[in-house]
């Protein structure tokens, strides 16, 4: 395989993504696999460094949600074209199924996985985004595969993956976890029950054939996390109501333009769910990091809108009065200060 | 029986083990899996080498799972001598144990219980050694056989042979489901291909993207439809909804799907295609319904534009989301499919500019219930504008996760979106 400027490539990638021209980005990926580049190398390298910079556009409020998913469309259909070509790799290794679990929207992780492994001559199921745990159940019965990969990039996917985990280990599947939801070691998939974590695709490959071919059913987690858990996602409409309202109320008082209050509206119920969503992360994992990685994201997104910064510690405060009925999370909260 | 011939006091106890066995294959319902995991229980603890003997439920080939590689499946194509080893097993449901001495050349009865020459000499490696032949017996009949070798010295003694026995009863009734689940699936997904949403194809004008959610999460079948047909510079998209829910509805998907298809091979018009489809419903039977839109598209002068035909039976129309971001919802009506005799159907033109999106869906969308309420057209109308010019793909996962994350986990009907975005 002959080698190309990888950096010169992912920047013209990157220019059709900002200008949503489909037609260019997969020419181009079309163009390097004639040339005989590795497809992982255009996937990992050319198509993930560019929709790296997509969701930096989105996170700095230089782009529009609408924007950020036409880029993204972009971006897949580069991926197709990787993927027809991996598919003329012959079959040589074993069955390996990839999805994402339900409420992981974020498709794209899942699927350059899985075309990256399809052209390291594994045989790949692709679930796609979001799925539920029955429908994986069904297709560990039907294909009897040699491994199961999970993608999460959201901290609120993180107790569903754990169900794609207990559905794989209960039929002795091994589990690859993966995405930027598991944080940046393999603590947090290792307490759900993953057999082992990756950081990237190029690291999927290898880990993926170091996988056992049989692994125990993966030990329940420790119960009052779980119950709180529970208890949380099943009052997540209320909670969020509550935040918004105490939120809406110190972001008027601290907020005097109107074009930072339309900027930091568009954004304020993912940056809710998301403080939410990472207690829920660190009770599961027993891993707190999650609450303090959430507040600097926070504080990013919100500097990047012009917003006063007293409002970082304004939503610390709110979260620590919305949760005071849940002991397990206000101590988190607490120990994260 | 014959246990080894220096009789070994047990080598147990393997606490348990028999547990293990009963509750860990339990877990799947995969053939490959089960037997991989029944391997992965007995090895190293219970035997040095193991191979499971299965003969297809389909075929009758025999196929040895397990060896020196866990992982392997070796099917056996010689002939199996019924009246020695293996094949001996096979049709008595007698459990057979012999030693294979270390000096002698001859494998002595080896060939006979381990028929593949790769596997034999894994076997033989292992000399001196017991080879046991262990029935698997589940609800009357020997499905397979437990081949369990241990080598030099640790025999088989007959308490370790009872345990074995008693094992492999535990096993064989989690292979023999796990086989006839494998029996049924296959039969399932031959029947079930047909039935499966299409791949889309290329359009030269335009780019589209397709979503069915399922109301049975667990299947990919559903009672909604969607299908492109056509050719060169004249193409059909149809998306619909069948009465009912799972098999029986996608049955009928099925069946609606062809009859779109014959009809519009004589004519492409979408009023023509849904009067026939209605004739063909209601001559077959009355009681079943089909609610369709129907779209034809056929670019313009240069193809900067393209005009869009549409009709509908009993189905919410169109939604055209302009590159500008307006909204136009599509004034169509026309009565459902296969309920009353001679219905005409009215067609309505409209113009799709570059850019422009024209999102097609089944009322699973608008009517998904969350906490409160549906999630109704408003809040669909609400959400379109945001995905002006992003194309049909992105719009597709927007409007579908926006839904899902409404329903916020509680059951929903079959849901179906369709979009076309004009210009490649």
């Amino acid at each position: 395989m002959s080698a190309f400027d990888t950096a010169e490539a992912a920047a013209r990638f990157g220019r059709a993504l900002v200008s949503v021209d489909t037609r260019s980005a997969t020419g181009l990926v079309g163009d390097l696999l004639a040339h005989g580049a590795d497809p992982v190398v255009v996937l990992v390298e050319v198509i993930a460094a560019g929709q790296r910079e997509v969701g930096m556009h989105w996170q700095r409020g230089e782009w529009t949600v609408a924007k950020e998913h036409a880029a993204t469309g972009v971006s897949a259909a580069a991926v197709a074209v990787v993927a027809a070509h991996a598919r003329r790799v012959p079959v040589s290794r074993g069955r390996v199924v990839v999805a994402c679990a339900e409420r992981e929207w974020h498709a794209l992780p899942a699927s350059l996985v899985g075309h990256a492994l399809r052209a390291h001559g594994w045989d790949v199921t692709l679930l796609g985004a979001s799925t539920p745990a029955a429908r994986l159940s069904q297709y560990l019965h039907d294909l009897g595969p040699d491994a199961t990969a999970v993608s999460c990039s959201v901290l609120g996917a993180l107790p569903t993956s754990r169900r794609f985990i207990e559905a794989a280990t209960a039929a002795g599947i091994p589990v690859l976890a993966g995405g930027s939801g598991f944080g940046p070691d393999d603590r947090r998939a290792l307490a759900l029950g993953a057999t082992a974590w990756a950081p990237g695709a190029y690291a999927a490959i290898d880990a993926i054939a170091a996988l056992p071919p049989v692994v125990p059913a993966a030990p329940p987690l420790p119960a009052a996390a779980v119950a709180e858990q529970a208890q949380l996602e099943q009052a997540h409409p209320r909670l969020l109501a509550r935040l918004r309202s105490g939120w809406s109320l110190a972001a008027g008082v601290l907020t005097g333009a109107p074009a930072v209050a339309d900027s930091l509206e568009s954004v304020v119920k993912d940056v809710l769910d998301q403080s939410l969503h990472a207690v829920w992360a660190a009770l599961l994992t027993g891993d707190p990091r999650p609450i303090g990685e959430t507040a600097a994201w926070v504080a990013e997104l919100l500097d990047a809108r012009g917003a006063d910064p007293r409002l970082v510690a304004e939503l610390r405060d709110l979260l620590a009065t919305v949760l005071v009925d849940f002991p397990l999370s206000s101590e988190l909260l607490a120990g994260a200060r | 029986m014959h246990p080894g011939t220096d009789a070994p006091a047990s080598t147990g106890p393997w606490p348990g083990l028999t547990e293990r066995v009963t509750s860990e294959l339990a877990g799947s319902l995969n053939l490959r899996r089960t037997a991989l995991r029944l391997l992965d229980l007995l090895r190293p603890a219970f035997a040095d080498w193991v191979v499971l003997a299965l003969p297809e439920l389909r075929t009758g080939r025999l196929v040895l799972h397990g060896g020196a590689d866990l992982t392997a499946t070796t099917p056996i194509t010689a002939r199996v001598d019924r009246e020695r080893g293996l094949g001996h097993v096979l049709t008595s449901g007698r459990t057979d144990v012999l030693h294979v001495a270390e000096d002698t050349d001859a494998v002595g009865g080896l060939d006979a219980m381990i028929p593949h020459a790769g596997l034999r000499a894994e076997a033989a490696e292992l000399r001196p050694a017991d080879v046991a032949g262990i029935p698997l017996t589940a609800r009357g009949t020997t499905i397979g056989v437990l081949i369990l070798v241990r080598g030099a010295r640790r025999g088989f003694p007959a308490e370790d042979i009872a345990f074995a026995e008693r094992l492999a009863a535990r096993a064989a009734l989690a292979i023999d489901s796990a086989q006839l689940y494998e029996d049924r699936t296959h039969v399932a997904s031959v029947l079930q291909a047909g039935l499966r949403p299409p791949v889309l194809p290329e359009l030269p004008g335009a780019r589209i993207a397709a979503r069915i959610r399922s109301a049975a999460a667990h299947l990919d079948l559903a009672g909604d439809f969607y299908d492109v047909l056509g050719s060169g510079d004249d193409w059909l998209v149809v998306l619909g909804d069948v009465c009912g829910k799972g098999v029986e509805a996608a049955v009928l998907t099925g069946r609606t799907r062809q009859s779109i298809r014959t009809a519009a091979y004589f004519d492409r018009r979408p009023s023509q295609v849904l009067t026939a489809l209605n004739t063909v419903l209601y001559e077959a039977e009355a009681s079943r319904f089909v609610a369709v839109v129907c779209v034809r598209l056929r670019p313009i002068g240069d193809g900067s534009s393209a005009v869009a035909s549409v009709a509908v039976a009993g189905h919410p129309p169109p939604v055209i989301i302009r590159a500008g971001g307006t909204i136009e919802q599509i004034e169509a009506v026309g009565t459902v499919a296969g309920v009353l005799p001679d219905l005409a159907f009215r067609e309505v033109d409209v113009r799709l500019h570059l850019g422009d999106t024209m999102l097609l869906f089944t009322d699973g969308i608008y009517e998904a219930r969350g906490a409160d309420d549906f999630y109704g057209m408003e809040r669909l109308v609400e959400l379109l504008p945001r995905y002006a010019g992003a194309g049909p793909e992105p719009l597709c996962e927007a409007v579908e996760q926006d839904v899902c994350d409404y329903l916020g986990g509680r059951p929903h009907d079959d849901m179906a979106l369709f979009a076309v975005t004009w210009g490649r």
